[in-house]
């Protein structure tokens, strides 16, 4: 569970909480194309920004960091990845390995645009309703035809619930079979068929009495929306981040 | 009150019956379902699977939100079933976080929003340990007080027995007692149910409030 603690809405008043959803999501979607292509000026100027808005809006960053821990090995692979696949001037060499200046630089690059990224949904996260991201979500789906938004936008406030659930779930699975001596079984797929079966099986009963529950109270998708409204501050914001993208890609 | 081993999801449709016919306050439960759901509120047993929200008052509006009902309506519905349960200050905390009496009384205000004139409690106490059972039972008796038909489904009569008005026993989905819980206390233990220890003592039921 510890790992999902602190990607979840944070109550407070800070003109970020107060903004529209709507935009908050066009905001990501902006920073997050223009920091694609951004070089380490940029990077910095982002970075500074970034540093800004945590103090602003108190996000608790040390256990952010403590959760992403698994994200950083992530980020470390494809900082090798980069550093050691990227042909240019040796810094140094080992065997067959050889990692160049560019190699590194590139992958300074591309995992620092990662990690502003990955702050940049936590600050989306930390400052929104998960109702108000799903009802952002279903106002931009419900133009496009062939998708139900309401029925995405029900799934995806499912799935936010239900996540938690699942690694309890999980982790109860796993105590049982560990109070039997599973770990005495060396085989890896043994313990894998022995896990994931009774696991999915109990996730699939949660989800038919999860039906009935939402039955019962009458669950239909002619349903009461919830009110989004947009404000001078939001347009405002708008210009703000318009300009912030488009500094990012002329720097 | 009753006593059936899970036959309760025939009062509000989601069970419909092959034979006979399911009639709530004289109308056929199966011509209109969403009246019948709405008029019967189902807390089920587990907490946990019946909670859809994200956040405490999101879940609670899930059900007025189902009704169609206006935004107003719907906060207005939100805040006074929350305060109803004692909830108001949980009301931006995940589902999760809450304890297990806590969530079981969440269940309680998402149906409580839909302003049911029937409550059903599936199992209301299992799970819980006594300070959840109280806080449950607090709130039963409080929702019967304010004018709420009040049906527990439960084999754990104990905890429950002393403010019982009607005692029904059910078997194999039928009828096989209906009188008051006093009269019936004889012959629990022939279908299966332990009578209340202070029966079995010799003296009249408490409550689990004292």
């Amino acid at each position: 569970m510890a790992e999902l603690t602190t990607f979840h809405y944070y109550p407070g008043h800070s003109t970020l909480h107060l903004l529209d959803a709507r935009f908050k999501l066009v905001f990501m979607i902006l920073i997050s194309i223009a920091s694609l292509s951004a070089g380490l000026a940029a990077l910095g100027v982002l970075t500074f920004v970034y540093a800004a808005l945590v103090l602003y809006i108190h996000l608790p960053l040390k256990p952010a960091f403590r959760e992403l821990r698994y994200f950083f090995v992530l980020i470390f692979f494809i900082f090798m990845a980069r550093a050691l696949t990227t042909p240019g001037t040796p810094v140094f060499e080992f065997f067959i390995f050889s990692v160049s200046r560019q190699g590194l630089y590139q992958g300074v690059l591309v995992c620092w645009r990662l990690l502003l990224i990955t702050l940049l949904g936590l600050f989306l996260v930390a400052t929104t309703r998960s109702s108000e991201i799903r009802s952002a979500v279903e106002w931009f789906l419900t133009p496009i035809r062939f998708i139900p938004g309401k029925r995405v936008a029900t799934m995806i406030g499912l799935i936010i619930r239900f996540i938690p659930l699942v690694f309890d779930q999980a982790k109860m699975t796993a105590d049982a079979q560990k109070a039997r001596g599973v770990e005495l079984r060396k085989n890896p797929v043994y313990r894998l068929i022995k896990f994931t079966i009774p696991l999915i099986r109990r996730i699939f009963e949660d989800a038919d009495k999860l039906v009935l529950a939402m039955e019962a109270r009458c669950y239909n998708e002619d349903r009461t929306n919830i009110g989004l409204s947009s404000s001078r501050t939001d347009w405002l914001a708008l210009l703000m981040v318009l300009c912030l993208a488009i500094l990012i890609t002329a720097l | 009150m009753s006593l059936s081993p899970g036959a309760t999801g025939h009062l509000n449709g989601l069970l419909l019956p092959e034979t006979g016919s399911v009639r709530l306050f004289n109308e056929l439960v199966s011509d209109n379902l969403a009246k019948a759901r709405q008029t019967v509120g189902m807390i089920f047993q587990d907490a946990d699977s019946q909670i859809v929200g994200e956040t405490v008052y999101d879940d609670t509006a899930f059900g007025p939100e189902n009704l169609g009902l206006g935004q107003d309506e719907v906060k207005k519905r939100v805040l006074s079933a929350l305060q109803a349960v004692g909830l108001l200050n949980h009301r931006d905390q995940r589902p999760h976080t809450l304890s297990a009496g806590e969530k079981r009384r969440l269940a309680i205000a998402g149906v409580l929003a839909m302003e049911p004139r029937v409550i059903v409690f599936d199992e209301p106490f299992s799970n819980l340990d006594f300070p959840g059972v109280r806080q449950v039972l607090k709130q039963i008796i409080s929702l019967h007080q304010s004018g709420h038909t009040i049906l527990v489904s439960t084999h754990d009569i104990e905890k429950i027995i002393a403010h019982a008005t009607r005692l029904i026993i059910m078997k194999d989905g039928k009828i096989v007692k209906n009188g008051s819980p006093e009269g019936l206390m004889e012959v629990l233990e022939d279908f299966g149910v332990r009578a209340p220890c202070p029966f079995r003592m010799g003296r009249e039921a408490e409550s689990w409030l004292n």
